[in-house]
């Protein structure tokens, strides 16, 4: 969200008081000075811009300093009623010739207005802009600020420099009107509904809403989250992007409480959801991350901030103060210079202070040792199971097809592979040579290498002994009869491998490890199932994995897991790699080659894995205000310091949630959350990626829940959840989630809405209304769910992915869309302005399935195409190309590609949901039937979360029971 | 100085040998918690210490328990119980990939552990002298 600019008459100031904790006014032409927000400009001049409503009889400015006088804490943000106006003067604005006359009549004013505006102008936007500028530009909210051309004379080259920031392109600006508009929507709406008494001090409109007896609105998940609203001064530039993308960085409260004690009073949770490294999709209108090219990196001395736009300059911007420790530091000297062009250059241009996410480059000081190449390690099982099945074919043809993938930019990029059996099978690859050779280790409990040289080599040098490997790696172990799986040892040995470099170990096997190190046992005793003991199947089985774990960390190794077994692979203990070396697990159950839908999504997803543009040797820091401490971490990292996340190799799009404690009571009016990470880019680089967020505080409960977040709330939730299941029980698990819910309702009931009792409502902010939808998802989730009859192998899968992905995929994951086919309006599945546009997602339950109908289900991990049993053979003809329904059978599925406008519509809306998503995941199509295959039946049916199933309650009894919990506690 | 007097006196060398284990990992906790250390070294180190530790008080329980002082074993027995029930389930080892979030749950339990090794100082101690007393009479 952009910071909102206050929208004030011209010649009107607004002041900060402390001591009242709210904004007064002030007439820069009388010095009057006044509460009430102006409405009318103050000086005498037929003005043509703003309509002029009669002032409020309440408007006589009180002389009297405002600062003395005690008021209750009054905030005014720009209301419905003052965007209005300055909508309805916009047209007039734009016409130069209003324009014009208007500058020049106030020199004087103008002039005077910039000295007492801080440097940058921070302060209101006014409607004049620099004579000369271009007339399309003069829009209200990306006029420079008037304070501009006072300051420049200093920095750098005054008008020239405004043109730069004038001069964006146009969409950018309609962008930023969308923007605006939907700051503004909330207050709009709301402005009759509002819970009385409360819009006085209110940032975030507040507004109750009943969800018994409601289907819950399931568009509305994709809605932003409330917008992180800043006093207008708080940002030095008037930049759009001053606040990061919720895909960056959000925060389960959009306004941070004063203390803890109202903190913990509200029973919501205050934490970060991130995904820092996120990936940047240039079809979704991403914006690339800006890159501070000189490596002037302004930070403070005492905290070590990185500049970002919500320091202050002062000394006439020879110094500039820390948002978050107070302290003053000096600005470097090359920091108005810019030293490729050998001149001054604008500090107000600076990236830095424009944006909220940056990336610095960063200079010996911020190097251990020289940036490392990327290293790519390959573990292939190639036991009988792992070779039938056609992983090793797959694996070693999906490599080969991306050895250009690979990020090599510099040409510096190795590889080693290392085939394991019940024995390592190095290669070695010596350069210029065509052939490679295989050394076979048998010995398993002392692992060497059997040559110091050419096992990891240069992928350019060895090209062609790697692609006559990879051609050849299926053909040798055709015949191999071996069963077992020496993965602990040849993890060992990629380790001594890799280990003096870093990089990551891609290990891809389909069985059980059952000899050398770290071998397990099949421990899936299914009397354990749907018991407390369960959890113990989520827990690692033996510490191997976690000792290793950490000397990779140490040595900057990361270990991806692929595991394809169609039998148990023990997920929860193998996942341990890759949860604490910052990699990520893949399952693939009961993969089979042979079945070219999972080739297909194997190899693509294992493409895109190698593809990924990774960052190496990083270390995540997250830096608060004062007062503000980071207490716990979630996510895939190591925890090397009490602040210190360690990633080996940063993947892209991996979700960190970070939870926060108030030390210290927050004195300031806004707080500022910065999250930097320290990484090597494969490219060889040293970068500093730094986020920057800033939130207003606040002493209210209202505005808390008015500024409460559901889907990062939600994530919150899962991380909690499933650290809950491992270390208690799942019943806990779930009961957390429940009870976290219920605990937050009661308090809005009680405080919020003050209506106490037992009540037939259940009320819940407007924000947060699908949030029980969302927990309900979450206690039936495959990851939390009830039940004895799930694998433990899926639960700890899904419970990696529940802590991994971004709120982007969990939404989905948790809440899976559904549409429906057969009766999607006309323009669905066809190319829109916005690429191909999808039906209307439906509630999640089989009232709305029938009989006859063509539906699809889907939560970014598998998609379900469900087909009624009355489905007329036209509909099954023209998608499936088959006669009649009976024809049909269930599973997976290829949809075909077919001559006619539905069933290319349908492959449009498939194709469209699998690359919705960042992530790697290219979901699998299962063809469900409706009156056939129980198994696949009631796996589409139970993610329709809104229906009974088995002894799980409906939305409607989990709503019931979240009710009583509020009404019980009351 | 007869049996129960050397018993007591062992006792109370135990159990400030105990004192200061215990002194030293609410230091090590402090200093990881300070960054002056880090979890990997911090986990090495004290993982040294937990077994003798829980070796230590379980010998001392012994001694009392065959040397007949029923009072004292009675007052050693449930930590000795809680660490044995430890080591089954196999937690008794300070993990670094959990050590921050666990971390308040082992200061509190070194907390504990001192308080109850004091107190049993003390204990002892008086026992001693009443022991030598009862000689010396």
């Amino acid at each position: 969200m952009s910071a909102q600019p206050v929208m004030l008459p011209q010649g009107w100031e607004a002041r900060w008081d402390g001591q009242s904790q709210a904004y007064y006014y002030v007439d820069q032409s009388s010095g009057q000075s006044q509460w009430e927000l102006p409405t009318a400009p103050s000086y005498g001049s037929p003005d043509a811009q703003t309509p002029v409503t009669a002032p409020p009889a309440s408007a006589a400015p009180t002389a009297a300093s405002p600062a003395a006088a005690p008021r209750a804490g009054r905030r005014h943000y720009p209301t419905a009623q003052i965007q209005q106006q300055l909508y309805g003067g916009y047209d007039q604005a734009q016409q130069p010739g209003l324009q014009a006359p208007m500058q020049a009549g106030f020199p004087d004013q103008q002039g005077g207005q910039q000295q007492q505006q801080q440097p940058g102008g921070g302060g209101p936007v006014q409607y004049f802009t620099p004579a000369g500028m271009d007339g399309s530009l003069q829009q209200p909210g990306i006029q420079p600020p008037a304070g501009y051309a006072g300051q420049q004379g200093g920095v750098g080259p005054g008008p020239g420099a405004q043109f730069s920031q004038g001069q964006q392109p146009v969409d950018a600006m309609s962008n930023q009107f969308q923007q605006m508009n939907m700051g503004y929507k909330g207050p709009a709406q709301a402005g009759g509904a509002a819970a009385g008494g409360y819009e006085q001090k209110q940032l975030h409109p507040i507004h109750t809403v009943n969800l018994i007896g409601m289907q819950p609105d399931v568009g509305a998940l994709d809605s932003p989250p409330p917008p992180y609203l800043i006093p207008p001064n708080a940002a030095v530039t008037q930049s759009p992007h001053v606040q990061p993308d919720p895909s960056y960085q959000r925060s389960t409260l959009a306004t941070m409480p004063m203390t803890q004690s109202l903190l913990n009073k509200s029973k919501l949770p205050l934490a970060l959801v991130m995904a820092p490294y996120r990936s940047f999709r240039e079809s979704d209108g991403d914006m690339p991350v800006p890159v501070v090219e000189d490596s002037v990196i302004a930070r403070c001395r005492r905290c070590r901030a990185y500049i970002n736009p919500f320091v202050t300059f002062i000394e006439g911007g020879n110094r500039w103060k820390c948002c978050m420790c107070g302290l003053s530091n000096e600005v470097p000297q090359l920091f108005d210079w810019d030293q490729a062009a050998g001149k001054p250059a604008d500090r107000w241009a600076r990236k830095e202070l424009n944006h909220s996410v940056v990336e610095f480059i960063a200079p010996t000081e911020y190097m251990v040792r020289p940036p490392q190449p990327p290293i790519y390690a390959f573990i292939i099982d190639v036991s009988q199971t792992a070779v039938q099945s056609g992983m090793v074919a797959t694996a070693a043809r999906t490599i080969l097809e991306n050895l250009d993938n690979l990020p090599n930019a510099d040409k510096r990029t190795k590889i080693a592979i290392i085939a394991v059996s019940t024995s390592l099978h190095f290669f070695s690859l010596p350069p210029g040579s065509a052939e490679a050779s295989m050394l076979v280790v048998p010995d398993l409990t002392d692992v060497f290498l059997p040559k110091p040289v050419d096992l990891l080599v240069n992928l350019n040098e060895s090209r062609p002994a790697i692609e006559s490997l990879l051609n050849r790696l299926s053909d040798m172990f055709q015949d191999s009869h071996i069963v077992g799986n020496a993965l602990g040892s040849a993890l060992q040995a990629a380790h001594q491998l890799i280990g003096k470099y870093g990089g990551k170990i891609i290990a891809l096997t389909a069985s059980l490890p059952t000899v050398g190190e770290g071998a397990l046992k099949a421990r899936d005793d299914p009397k354990l199932l749907g018991t407390s003991k369960e959890s113990s199947l989520l827990n690692a089985a033996s510490s191997f994995y976690k000792t290793f774990a950490i000397e990779c960390s140490k040595q900057q190794v990361a270990v991806d897991m692929f595991l394809f077994s169609a039998s148990y692979t023990d997920v929860a203990t193998l996942s341990c790699l890759p949860r604490y070396t910052a990699g990520q697990t893949y399952l693939y159950p009961g993969f089979n080659a042979s079945r070219s839908e999972d080739a297909i999504k194997f190899a693509t997803e294992f493409g895109r894995v190698l593809s990924q543009p990774i960052g190496l040797e990083a270390v995540i820091r997250v830096r608060a205000t004062r007062g503000i401490r980071m207490s716990a971490f979630h996510g895939n990292f190591f925890i090397r310091s009490t602040d210190l996340l360690a990633l080996p190799v940063v993947p892209l799009d991996q979700n960190y949630v970070i939870e926060l404690q108030l030390e210290d009571d927050l004195k300031s009016s806004t707080v500022v959350i910065q999250t930097a990470i320290l990484h090597t880019t494969c490219y060889g680089e040293r970068r500093i990626r730094v986020i920057t967020q800033s939130m207003s505080t606040t002493d209210s409960i209202a505005e808390l829940y008015a500024s409460a977040d559901q889907i990062a709330i939600t994530s919150y939730l899962a991380n909690k959840a499933v650290e809950k299941s491992m270390t208690s029980s799942l019943d806990d698990a779930r009961s957390l989630v429940t009870n976290r819910l219920s605990e937050m309702l009661t308090v809005y009931k009680n405080q919020v809405t003050s209506s106490a009792g037992a009540s037939a409502q259940l009320a819940v902010p407007d924000n947060l209304k699908l949030l029980p939808l969302l927990a309900c998802g979450l206690v039936k989730h495959v990851g939390l769910r009830e039940g004895a009859s799930i694998p433990p192998d899926l639960r700890a899968y899904a419970q990696d992915l529940l802590t991994t992905l971004p709120t982007q995929s969990l939404v989905p994951y948790i809440h899976p869309r559904f549409y429906s086919l057969h009766n999607m309006p006309p323009e669905a599945g066809t190319i829109g302005e916005h690429g191909v546009i999808l039906p209307p997602p439906m509630n999640l339950t089989s009232e709305r399935l029938e009989r006859h109908g063509l539906f699809l289900i889907e939560d970014g991990q598998n998609m379900f195409l469900w087909v009624g049993h009355e489905a007329v053979p036209r509909l099954v003809q023209d998608v499936f190309d088959l006669p009649a329904y009976a024809d049909l059978t269930g599973g997976k599925f290829t949809l075909p590609q077919l001559d006619n406008p539905f069933s290319q519509r349908v492959n449009a809306i498939v194709a469209k949901t699998r690359e919705l998503r960042r992530g790697v995941y290219r979901p699998h199509l299962y063809v469900v039937k409706s009156d056939a295959e129980p198994a696949l039946r009631s796996w589409a049916l139970s993610l329709l979360i809104e229906d009974r199933m088995d002894h799980m309650s409906s939305y409607a009894q989990y709503l019931t029971t979240v009710k009583n919990k509020v009404n019980g506690s009351s | 100085m007869g049996g129960e007097g050397w018993l007591f006196l062992f006792a109370v060398l135990m159990a400030a040998v105990l004192l200061f284990t215990m002194v030293f990992f609410i230091i090590m906790f402090s200093d990881l918690e300070c960054d002056y250390i880090n979890p990997i070294d911090l986990c090495n180190k004290l993982n040294q210490f937990v077994l003798p530790e829980m070796i230590a008080h379980a010998f001392l329980t012994l001694c009392f328990l065959l040397s007949g002082q029923w009072l004292a074993f009675l007052l050693n027995a449930p930590l000795v119980g809680y660490n044995v029930n430890k080591i089954m389930s196999k937690n008794h080892m300070y993990d670094a990939t959990e050590i921050f979030r666990t971390l308040s749950g082992h200061k509190k339990e070194s907390f504990i552990k001192l308080g109850f090794y004091l107190v049993s100082f003390f204990y002892y101690l008086y026992r001693m002298i009443l022991a030598l007393i009862s000689e010396s009479d």
